[in-house]
């Protein structure tokens, strides 16, 4: 009997020590979780090995743990506090409500970022990371703005004139486009294809990324209110409006069978950098050639084009016990050099000014000309607006979006202006 | 003193996983409702604005017509092709074991894998179903891009995907009828479907009940399929109630708010089983 207890409190007392060692070795090491990309696994590892063999600290490295999306991964390590000291691949609008419930650093309270992030980023991007409470909890690291590809060897075929960069030149292309393969009665052939589900994030890649471009950057919540009452709003509603109507773009879900762009049975499709990898690989011809050129804009626009960026940025956790050590370490991560690797290994853009004619790029981009095409864009690319509720405005959006764009029940007017009172509603409340 | 402590010894781990995983839940839920909460910030005390909110809020009462709808076409179907397919493997027919197991099948594999390849079934320019239509000249139906055919067609498929465990309950309640009452019947001169009308649908009334009541249940919880397939789209034609409350709590983080139209769903659910437990006693007695 004494034999068993003594056994008992010696394993209690292990377990004990055990754990206070691990928290011991944890002390001095920072945690940092990346995406579960390949490439970008590859990417943090080679750095984080580099760092660990010369640094002061230690980091520990692991993608992040598997879940549905990595926005409900975070979400739930935020409520068991179990975050990691640094996470890079937030979402820019998740921020907001993170700074909000006081989880986040506020990194412009360590030493060296403002200086650092001012000489890195254009005063344009610093703004829009900037929270509410005038604080900065966001690197911003990299984006993938979003473009229209074409298929060239379709170009040539119709016979277009030029690239379709506007709204008239568009619709002209689905006309051309447009065709019934097969002879069933049925159109099989489409100038594009962009997403039909009512899922809020799906407006990335088509409604905003098009509304940012006609309105050069304009803002969808300015001041707690909708800013996209407009001209704008209005006329991408109706271009969108008029390609499902004319059957230029079809409704049923392509996405949800074989890559329509692959198959040629799409002509374009608006998409980001990740696309030149994905198509290379499954293309099914080797004379199958792409390219990328800007989202189209109203007859009248003046002005660059923009674009809807999809920018990552890295935060630090406020369980994190040494954040100008792990501030520290995002820097050195995010330097010209770091970029460049980041570049090279994930072929993703990072998120800083003037990378189009920055000497250390040139190497790359030169030899990647299609990447090259996306580092012009990034120029003119923007975010989210800084908005706890950013979430329920692109949802509202979607809600008429679907309403208006794709079953015509609804004039583009009054879709928006719907649309801008529920987002108001939302806002006061 | 032994004795009169072990039985609440032996209940405990009962009692306390009740007390974990049941009654904390619901007080905290319902302590919930009265409040505004996005699971990372402190919570807020805001009275009945959930309850409020609820009763304004067009598109929940949306997805509780969908439900229903969805019940309506749901139930009635599921009784009457399983009761149907339970009386054929009934007979004396070859192969009967090979039928079972066949219609049982869809049972067993995922909901998540069933959906997504009845998603490309119904596939609008390519799904199989449209072009066999096509095929025989028949027009195109867009199964889940019509905001007026949708929900019949997630009733269709989540019908052929449950329809298997309702033969097998069917097959059982069948079984249980005394054959004599046929054999005294047919001397009587009964044709088939007197004896199934007279005899078979009586007896099988508590089967039918348990049917009607598990086919509601599962009914009210359809989610997987909508979440998967529409999104809860066209024109929210398919939004699910659960649907809704999982979208209020995980996409929106309305816990409060999510919790108090779960609340609601539950009270809804109850009221309907009661009131079916109701009407088919009193078609008992």
């Amino acid at each position: 009997m004494i034999n068993k207890q003594y056994i008992i409190v010696v394993l209690i007392a292990m377990t004990f020590w055990s754990c206070n060692k691990l928290n011991k070795e944890n002390d001095n090491t920072l945690l940092y979780w990346s995406s579960n990309n390949m490439n970008e696994i590859e990417f943090t590892k080679h750095f984080i090995d580099k760092w660990n063999s010369e640094g002061t600290s230690k980091i520990k490295f692991q993608p992040i743990p598997e879940g549905q999306s990595s926005e409900e991964v975070i979400l739930a390590s935020v409520v068991g506090k179990t975050t990691p000291d640094i996470y890079a691949n937030m979402w820019q609008g998740s921020v907001e409500m993170y700074a909000k419930a006081g989880v986040l650093v506020p990194l412009d309270t360590l030493e060296g970022f403002t200086e650092f992030i001012k000489e890195r980023c254009s005063k344009e991007t610093i703004k829009e990371i900037t929270s509410a409470d005038g604080h900065i909890y966001q690197v911003p690291w990299k984006i993938n703005p979003i473009m229209t590809i074409y298929n060239k060897r379709l170009s040539s075929d119709f016979g277009l004139p030029k690239l379709p960069n506007t709204y008239k030149e568009y619709l002209q292309a689905g006309e051309a486009i447009k065709k019934d393969k097969d002879n069933d009665g049925y159109v099989d052939q489409w100038v594009g294809y962009t997403e039909v589900k009512v899922l809020w994030y799906q407006r990335f890649f088509n409604f905003y990324p098009l509304y940012l471009a006609a309105s050069n950057g304009g803002s969808l919540v300015k001041d707690n209110k909708a800013a996209f009452n407009n001209e704008y709003a209005i006329g991408v509603f109706r271009f969108l409006q008029e390609l499902y109507q004319k059957e230029y773009f079809s409704k049923e879900r392509l996405s949800a069978g074989q890559d329509r762009f692959i198959t040629e049975d799409i002509f374009t499709k608006w998409t980001g950098p990740w696309e030149i990898n994905h198509v290379n690989k499954f293309k099914q011809r080797d004379d199958f050639e792409f390219d990328f050129f800007p989202m189209q804009v109203p007859e009248n626009h003046e002005g660059p084009i923009y674009t809807y960026a999809d920018p990552k940025n890295i935060v630090i956790f406020n369980t994190c016990k040494q954040p100008q050590e792990a501030w520290n370490f995002i820097k050195t991560l995010i330097d010209k050099e770091g970029d460049k690797q980041l570049l090279e290994i994930t072929g993703q853009l990072p998120n800083r000014k003037n990378i189009e004619t920055e000497e250390v790029f040139q190497d790359y981009l030169e030899k990647n000309p299609k990447v090259k095409t996306f580092a012009k864009q990034a120029n003119y690319v923007k975010g989210v607006d800084n908005c706890e509720v950013i979430v329920e405005v692109f949802d509202i959006i979607s809600q008429e979006y679907e309403a208006c764009v794709i079953y015509n029940k609804k004039t583009p007017e009054q879709a928006i202006a719907d649309a801008a009172k529920a987002v108001d509603n939302l806002l006061r409340n | 003193m032994k004795k009169k402590w072990l039985p609440y010894i032996l209940v405990s781990p009962y009692i306390l996983h009740f007390i974990v995983f049941v009654a904390f839940p619901v007080l905290f839920s319902l302590v919930l409702t009265f409040h505004k909460w996005n699971i990372i910030s402190p919570m807020e005390y805001t009275g009945f604005s959930n309850y409020t909110k609820m009763f304004n809020d067009r598109l929940f009462w949306k997805s509780l017509v969908n439900t229903f709808q969805f019940l309506i076409i749901h139930i009635p179907l599921q009784i009457i092709i399983s009761l149907a397919l339970a009386e054929f493997l009934n007979q004396n027919i070859k192969l009967k074991g090979f039928f079972r197991a066949a219609f049982f099948l869809p049972v067993i594999v995922s909901g998540v894998v069933v959906t997504i390849l009845w998603q490309q079934l119904f596939g609008y320019d390519s799904g199989l179903f449209n072009r066999m239509l096509v095929s025989v000249g028949l027009s195109k139906v867009g199964w889940l891009i019509d905001p007026n055919i949708a929900m019949g067609s997630i009733a269709l498929m989540a019908t052929w995907k449950n329809v298997g465990l309702y033969v097998i309950l069917f097959l059982v309640g069948l079984q249980t009828v005394p054959a004599h009452y046929y054999e005294a019947a047919s001397i009587e001169g009964a044709s088939h479907w007197q004896k199934f009308r007279k005899i078979t649908l009586p007896m099988i009334n508590p089967t039918i009940f348990m049917v009607v009541i598990l086919s509601t249940i599962g009914g009210f919880s359809l989610f997987i399929e909508p979440y998967i397939m529409t999104g809860g789209g066209p024109l929210s034609s398919t939004m699910s109630s659960v649907l809704y409350v999982y979208k209020q709590a995980f996409e929106y983080f309305h816990m409060g708010y999510s919790v108090t139209l779960g609340f609601f769903f539950a009270m809804l659910i109850l009221g309907v089983v009661v009131l079916q437990k109701k009407y088919l006693e009193r078609g008992e007695d």
